[in-house]
């Protein structure tokens, strides 16, 4: 039996828990839970053994049927393709959504009937998040791509009632929707190009086309990313998006939705490498969204708030892995060029897992004390010895302290960078901006860490260990998730010793297999690498002395003067809201108000204008009508005589 | 015998002399009478082609003619007479009521 021919199951499975909690689950209660952990949980059997058989055997797989025939040169189609790119994805996105989904049986709990709501709509997103990575095809993709934007609004605005949750999905969707017209004009573009959508016929009939327009297709397509991935200047949903379920924001909008703009990148690859301007734009857009996220992390006042700026920051290095991949690719590195993007997908994948735990993290810490300030937290460390050291797990393996997982990634996603600048100079800046964002992560991390856990208990630890129900900590359902999430994200970065390496299985064309000793000597013989790691050390040690030990005190730093104001440019998030809103009134308000003057002026104009002149024709012509009789006789005279001396004349010419 | 152009000069004149009536006269008793005259121009022609062609034909529309050039007097001076009544004018000039 090949596995592989039942990959199209793999979503069908989640998708079957789907329709049967969405159709009797109302009365279910917690059983809906279990369904909903049972269908996940069958998708992921089957995704984690068809990644195992694609990734053991590097086979490429690929099934397709026409679906939709639109003439006799076009067609849609409908398909399955599997890859390593495809496998990893699918171990990431399978194996997190149980994980989150078996933590959501605990943590929706007193949710009441609402769970019923959560747990359809979960299934669904798992459904189509697995589909979108199985797409064999652009259209396909955008479909489910399409279908992960509703199940985020849903999920984003599931307190409905709440002005500010229904405020964040409506712009959560708005906003991505602008990413999404260009992912629809860079399909439209590829189509009317090439003629077909399927992923493999576009990268073999790249050779044969119009540089300048897949040049422009590329473009697009990344436009498609730049949304659902929150980069710059699109990444302001995300952080609003924490108005969701803790578990939502750590299963959409940390480790998979958010991912398919990389993975989007990652299948347009060959396409934005065919030019070298889209590449760097690409690196460009992946180092600004890394900086200016990490530093809007540094003084993020809610726990969430610190996590969703740091996912965009991270999501900003995986692409700036990418765009320096497909721009080493286009001047003839190859093999640098496929390192570069493996780089990026290793950093997604290490990223879906310890982000993933520290949105976990986040959501038991919530869980425990009832709010989201970070001001009204900290000494939690004593009543919750396990979220604690999970979450310090994955705050050092998102700093990048060897030898955890962020670490090996990060490292490479800057090396990669740092090549990229010998051949083109901006990569250089980047790369600066990528280690000053190094810097900053492990700065932020640990300020969260150290607010939270350590120091004295504050109003809110105080209120939830004196008068909460449970003085405990989390429940087990909720901890298994965040133990085998931390082993993940202290242990995924291993991946690179297993076998031929994470090089040597996820790969662009040139895989690049290296031993274990070869790739140590690689990493730890590189003065970049040291780099770094003092880069990370340095913000650790910052946040420690500021929120720790208290020897620096933040509020006197930002109590006045520039960084007072930089400060609260940070918490106005550099005014992007206001841009947004002011973009949304000048801009669409605007050409709406253009469009009534439009109308009211030109369309109704010209049908009033016709309708003014036949009035104005008619007051002309009625005066002939003038009740005198004796004028109509003359003129019934005159008509007559008229005619009479016609037929005269007409009859003398003939 | 009077040869026929003759006769259609006259009615000719005639026509012209009615029609010119009918346009010019502002007395609307006049105006009818005007009529009149056409019509009789119009009856003179009857009779004459009926007397050229020896067809008899021409002289019973010319009857007829008469009978309903007087029939339609009969009603014209009536709604005449009652316009003056209404009215107190019979000048064609005040009565364009059957305007815009």
């Amino acid at each position: 039996m090949d596995i592989l021919e039942y990959a199209w199951l793999i979503p069908v499975l989640p998708l079957l828990a789907f329709v049967f909690i969405g159709l009797f689950g109302k009365k279910l209660n917690d059983l809906n839970g279990y369904i909903a952990v049972g269908g996940v949980g069958a998708g992921m059997i089957l995704a984690l053994w068809t990644a195992f058989e694609l990734l053991t055997t590097g086979r490429v797989y690929s099934t397709s049927q026409t679906w939709v025939v639109l003439s006799s040169k076009y067609t849609l189609e409908m398909g399955v393709y599997l890859d390593n790119v495809a496998a990893m994805m699918l171990i990431v996105v399978s194996f997190i959504a149980f994980l989150v989904v078996v933590y959501s049986t605990a943590y929706m709990h007193d949710q009441g009937p609402r769970r019923h709501r959560y747990f359809t709509e979960i299934c669904l997103f798992v459904g189509v998040m697995l589909g979108l990575v199985l797409a064999n095809n652009f259209f396909q993709m955008f479909v489910f791509w399409e279908l992960v934007g509703v199940c985020s609004y849903l999920l984003i605005g599931f307190w409905y009632e709440r002005p500010s949750a229904a405020r964040a999905a409506k712009k959560a969707f708005l906003v991505t929707r602008v990413g999404d017209v260009m992912f629809m004009i860079g399909l439209f573009i590829l189509f009317t190009q090439l003629g077909t959508f399927n992923y493999e016929e576009v990268w073999h009939a790249l050779d044969t086309a119009d540089p300048t327009m897949m040049a422009f297709a590329a473009f697009f397509l990344f436009g498609g990313a730049i949304g659902k991935s929150a980069q710059f200047p699109l990444h302001d949903w995300l952080p609003d998006a924490m108005e969701g379920p803790t578990t939502v924001s750590a299963l959409i909008h940390a480790a998979t939705m958010v991912n398919a703009g990389v993975y989007l990148v990652a299948r347009s690859f060959p396409i934005i490498a065919t030019s070298a301007e889209v590449s760097l734009f690409v690196g460009a857009i992946g180092g600004i969204t890394a900086f200016i996220a990490a530093t809007m992390a540094l003084c993020a006042p809610k726990i969430k708030g610190v996590l969703a700026y740091s996912t965009v920051s991270q999501l900003g290095y995986m692409i700036l892995g990418l765009g320096a991949g497909a721009f080493l690719w286009h001047h003839g590195h190859h093999v640098e060029g496929s390192i570069a993007f493996g780089a990026g997908l290793f950093h997604l994948m290490n990223h879906a897992f310890f982000k993933g735990q520290l949105f976990l993290g986040a959501g038991a810490v919530i869980h425990y004390v009832h709010t989201e300030d970070l001001a009204k937290m900290g000494g939690l460390g004593k009543y919750m010895k396990v979220s604690m050291i999970t979450m310090l797990i994955s705050c050092i393996s998102i700093a990048g302290i060897p030898p955890l997982s962020g670490f090996w990634s990060k490292d490479e996603v800057l090396a990669v960078t740092f090549e990229a600048g010998d051949a083109g100079l901006t990569f250089m800046v980047l790369w600066v901006l990528g280690v000053l964002t190094a810097f900053m992560t492990a700065f932020y991390m640990f300020r969260m860490w150290f607010m939270v856990f350590g120091g004295k208990p504050n109003e809110g630890t105080k209120h939830a260990t004196e008068h909460g129900h449970h003085k405990h900590e989390a429940p087990i359902a909720m901890l298994i998730p965040l133990v085998v999430l931390a082993a993940l994200a202290f242990g995924s970065g291993f991946s690179l010793f297993i076998g031929d390496g994470f090089f040597g299985a996820v790969y662009y064309e040139h895989a690049h297999a290296l031993s274990v000793g070869e790739r140590l000597t690689e990493v730890f013989t590189s003065p970049l690498t040291y780099i770094s790691i003092v880069a990370a050390v340095g913000g650790i040690v910052l946040a420690y002395f500021s929120f720790y030990k208290t020897n620096i005190s933040a509020e006197k730093v930002v109590s006045k003067g520039f960084p007072k104001a930089m400060h609260q440019l940070l918490l106005d998030r550099y005014k992007f809201p206001v841009a947004y809103d002011k973009i949304g009134y000048v801009g669409v308000y605007g050409f709406s108000l253009l469009l009534d003057k439009f109308d009211r002026y030109v369309i109704d104009g010209i049908v009033n204008g016709i309708a003014a002149f036949l009035t104005a024709m008619g007051g002309v012509t009625r005066k002939l009508q003038n009740g005198f009789v004796q004028s109509y006789a003359t003129l019934l005279l005159i008509g007559v005589s008229v005619i009479v001396i016609l037929l005269y004349v007409v009859g003398v010419l003939r | 015998m009077i040869p026929l152009e003759f006769v259609l000069i006259i009615s000719s004149v005639l026509f012209v002399i009615g029609a010119a009536g009918v346009i010019l006269k502002k007395n609307a008793i006049m105006v009818l009478m005007s009529i009149e005259i056409m019509l009789n121009a119009a009856n003179i022609n009857l009779v004459a082609f009926s007397s050229y062609f020896g067809d008899a034909t021409g002289q019973g529309f010319a009857l007829f003619s008469i009978g309903i050039a007087a029939a339609e007097v009969t009603i014209g001076l009536a709604i005449l007479l009652n316009l003056n009544k209404l009215r107190k004018t019979v000048n064609v000039d005040d009565i364009n009521l059957l305007r815009w």
